[in-house]
């Protein structure tokens, strides 16, 4: 029947009548034929369909957002990670921006707020991102590859704009391999030609500092401390350690922990501080304690000595347990300690050479041309065996380094033993080489190898098992299989 | 100056990785059975023979193709890979030495002075990279010699290339590297 009051819009008619096609409902307006409505040709069932569309015609099926792994939500492991990493009050913002991202520029954005970097950094870790994504080296790489992409687009943004950040910091946001997020990083910096500066350890001490709970809210009056003095003084310390030849090469964030450390005991040497270990102190400030931060504190207690040494006013020997008090006074004062250290180290040198030098006929002016500047080390040269002299002396003519002008050493004795370990002769150097390995003797090379000799048959019997063996073997083989088999 | 070539570096080659084919299938399981000094990796699907003299790692895949690794010398690669040929040979395959090729040189070399990479990097920037969370020495790649230097801050150096492949070449690397040795000299800091 015709609905009341419905007028065909062709012809204006209320002729209307209700034609269904098939089994689609349709109103006809009978005098010109339009069709004036129609319903729908399948009807969802009532209450929506149990399937979404989007769902059905999905090409790929993807897990439930639910059980996407690492979606930003940080497993109870690496909530203790994130401490020790040097982000700064991550829990709290943390709470507020779980989230579920879909694409990898709300993922970057999401990265950018957790760590509560300015604007600036967002926009340009935005762009990285796109032309990071869009580049052909990483259109066709995993899914957790581009997840990581995320996070080194930040990394790279927050170094270009010198916000002190670490790798370790971003794959612990991930939840993935620093390794992993590394090898990412130098392949984007590769492929979009990008130059990044390095981090400074000084920048980042003031965060990694923020880190430790040891302000008088959490600990005791007598283990508390003050963060902007315990940070001041980490950054002392650390600079001392990269004038030492403590930093170069190694890996910051240990650095950093064994130098707070050493910072919070020397800020009130007490003995009831100096009693407390790297290990307490970790569990007191809920840092969770890094292997090598041991090895980095015995290192830069070392180099403390050395200059404690110099302070002329210290009677007693200066030793790794009772330098720690002197620490404020060395830190005060240590371009003029590292001087006298480096004077006193040349004097014992040249007198050390003099000595030597008196033995044999003296080859060249040595005792002028020890440089005066602090680390550098008289230069042995070191000279093949067959490029020696015939008698047995080195050559002179070192390298001739402007301003600096290198001694020219005579070590007859020297000559005929392999030559010393330079780090021996050296005050201050990276700690591998003052402290290292006994090398084994070097195997004399096949000098008469040319690839094309004879090769004995016996020689190569060596290589094969005899018929017997090879059933022996086969036999012991099945006998050990059929043992797995009982236990299991 | 610092110009001649019997200068104080002595580049020690350490590691040549060469590649050859046996035009053959191999059967691995034989192999590991009659062979000795092998080990068998099934999962990954090759045969580990090693040799003792020269003293080389050889992984063995069914398909022929061999991979030769621990020689200190070209020429004594090629020994090591026709030595490894010729006991397949007597294991009874029916193989044929062909395609030899060296693939990878690895060589270390020792300067008497410690390097500031900080300062390092940041004077040779895109061509020299570093981070310290990562790897400790900084990679610096020359790239006309298609070779990768390892810098690390004790003052040794890897050097990685096929370029380093023969006598001759090598020299040129030490030619290479006596002003790079200059230059290093140069840059490193003793203060940041």
């Amino acid at each position: 029947m015709a609905a009341a009051g419905m007028r065909c819009p062709a012809c204006g008619s209320t002729n209307i009548v209700d034609d269904d096609l098939y089994s689609q409902a349709q109103l006809v307006c009978v005098d010109c034929g339009s069709v004036v409505s129609e319903g729908v040709l399948a009807n969802d069932p009532v209450g929506g369909s149990d399937v979404s569309f989007s769902r059905t015609t999905a090409v790929a099926k993807r897990p439930c957002t639910n059980l996407i792994k690492g979606e930003l939500l940080p497993s109870k492991r690496s909530f203790s990670l994130l401490l020790q990493c040097n982000s700064v009050l991550l829990l709290v913002h943390f709470l507020k921006w779980i989230c579920f991202t879909h694409t990898g520029q709300q993922r970057v954005k999401a990265i950018c707020r957790i760590l509560m970097v300015n604007r600036e950094i967002e926009d340009l870790s935005q762009t990285y991102y796109k032309m990071a994504y869009e580049h052909k080296a990483f259109l066709k790489v995993s899914l957790q590859k581009k997840e990581i992409l995320t996070g080194c687009c930040v990394l790279l943004s927050c170094r270009q704009l010198n916000w002190p950040i670490t790798v370790g910091t971003i794959s612990c946001l991930l939840d993935a391999d620093s390794m992993a997020v590394g090898a990412i990083y130098q392949e984007m910096v590769k492929n979009l030609s990008i130059e990044a500066p390095i981090i400074n350890v000084t920048d980042v001490i003031e965060a990694h500092c923020h880190e430790y709970k040891i302000s008088s809210l959490d600990v005791p009056e007598e283990m508390a401390e003050n963060s902007r003095d315990l940070t001041k003084r980490a950054v002392a310390l650390v600079e001392l350690a990269a004038d030492s030849w403590i930093v170069t090469g190694r890996k910051p964030i240990p650095i950093m922990m064994a130098v707070t450390y050493l910072a919070w005991q020397s800020l009130k040497p007490n003995k009831h501080r100096l009693k407390f270990s790297l290990d307490k102190f970790c569990q007191v400030a809920k840092v969770k304690k890094l292997k090598s931060a041991m090895k980095r504190v015995a290192e830069i207690k070392e180099v403390l000595c050395k200059l404690g040494k110099e302070i002329p006013w210290v009677r007693e020997t200066v030793t790794p347990d009772n330098v720690i008090q002197l620490v404020e006074c060395i830190l005060q004062n240590r371009y003029a300690l590292l001087r006298r250290a480096m004077r006193t180290h040349e004097d014992a040198l040249l007198e050390e050479s003099q000595a030597s030098c008196a033995e044999a006929p003296p080859e060249g002016t040595a005792s002028s041309q020890i440089s005066e500047c602090a680390d550098q080390a008289p230069i042995m040269s070191f000279v093949k065996q067959n490029g020696l002299n015939s008698d047995g002396k080195e050559k002179p003519g070192d390298v001739d380094y402007n301003p600096r002008v290198l001694p020219k050493h005579s070590d007859t004795q020297e000559s005929q033993n392999p030559p010393p370990n330079w780090g021996k002769r050296v005050l201050f150097a990276p700690p591998c080489v003052i402290h290292a390995k006994k090398r084994r003797a070097v195997q004399p090379e096949h000098t008469d190898v040319t690839g094309d000799e004879e090769i004995s048959d016996s020689e190569i019997d060596s290589y094969i098992r005899t018929p017997q063996e090879a059933r022996d073997f086969a036999l012991m083989q099945h006998m050990l299989s059929l043992s797995d088999s009982a236990k299991s | 100056m610092d110009s001649s070539n019997d200068e104080a570096l002595d580049i020690i080659i350490t590691n040549v990785v060469a590649t050859f084919r046996t035009r053959c299938h191999l059967n691995l399981r034989t192999i590991a059975l009659e062979g000795t000094n092998v080990i068998y990796k099934p999962e990954v699907g090759k045969v580990l023979m090693k040799l003792r003299k020269p003293m080389i790692t050889a992984s063995i895949w069914s398909s022929g193709k061999i991979i030769c690794t621990g020689a200190t010398s070209e020429d004594e690669a090629k020994l090591g890979a026709r030595r490894l040929a010729r006991c397949l040979q007597k294991l009874g395959f029916k193989v044929r030495f062909s395609a030899f090729k060296v693939v990878n040189v690895l060589a270390v070399c020792s300067m008497p002075f410690a390097v500031n990479l900080i300062n390092f990097t940041k004077n040779n920037r895109p061509i020299a990279s570093y981070e310290p969370e990562l790897h400790p020495a900084a990679t610096y790649r020359i790239k006309n010699l298609k070779a990768t230097i390892q810098v690390f801050s004790t003052g040794s150096l890897t050097v990685t290339g096929i370029s380093l492949l023969t006598r001759l070449n090598t020299h040129r690397h030490i030619k290479y590297l006596t002003p790079f040795y200059v230059q290093l000299r140069r840059h490193i800091g003793l203060r940041d």
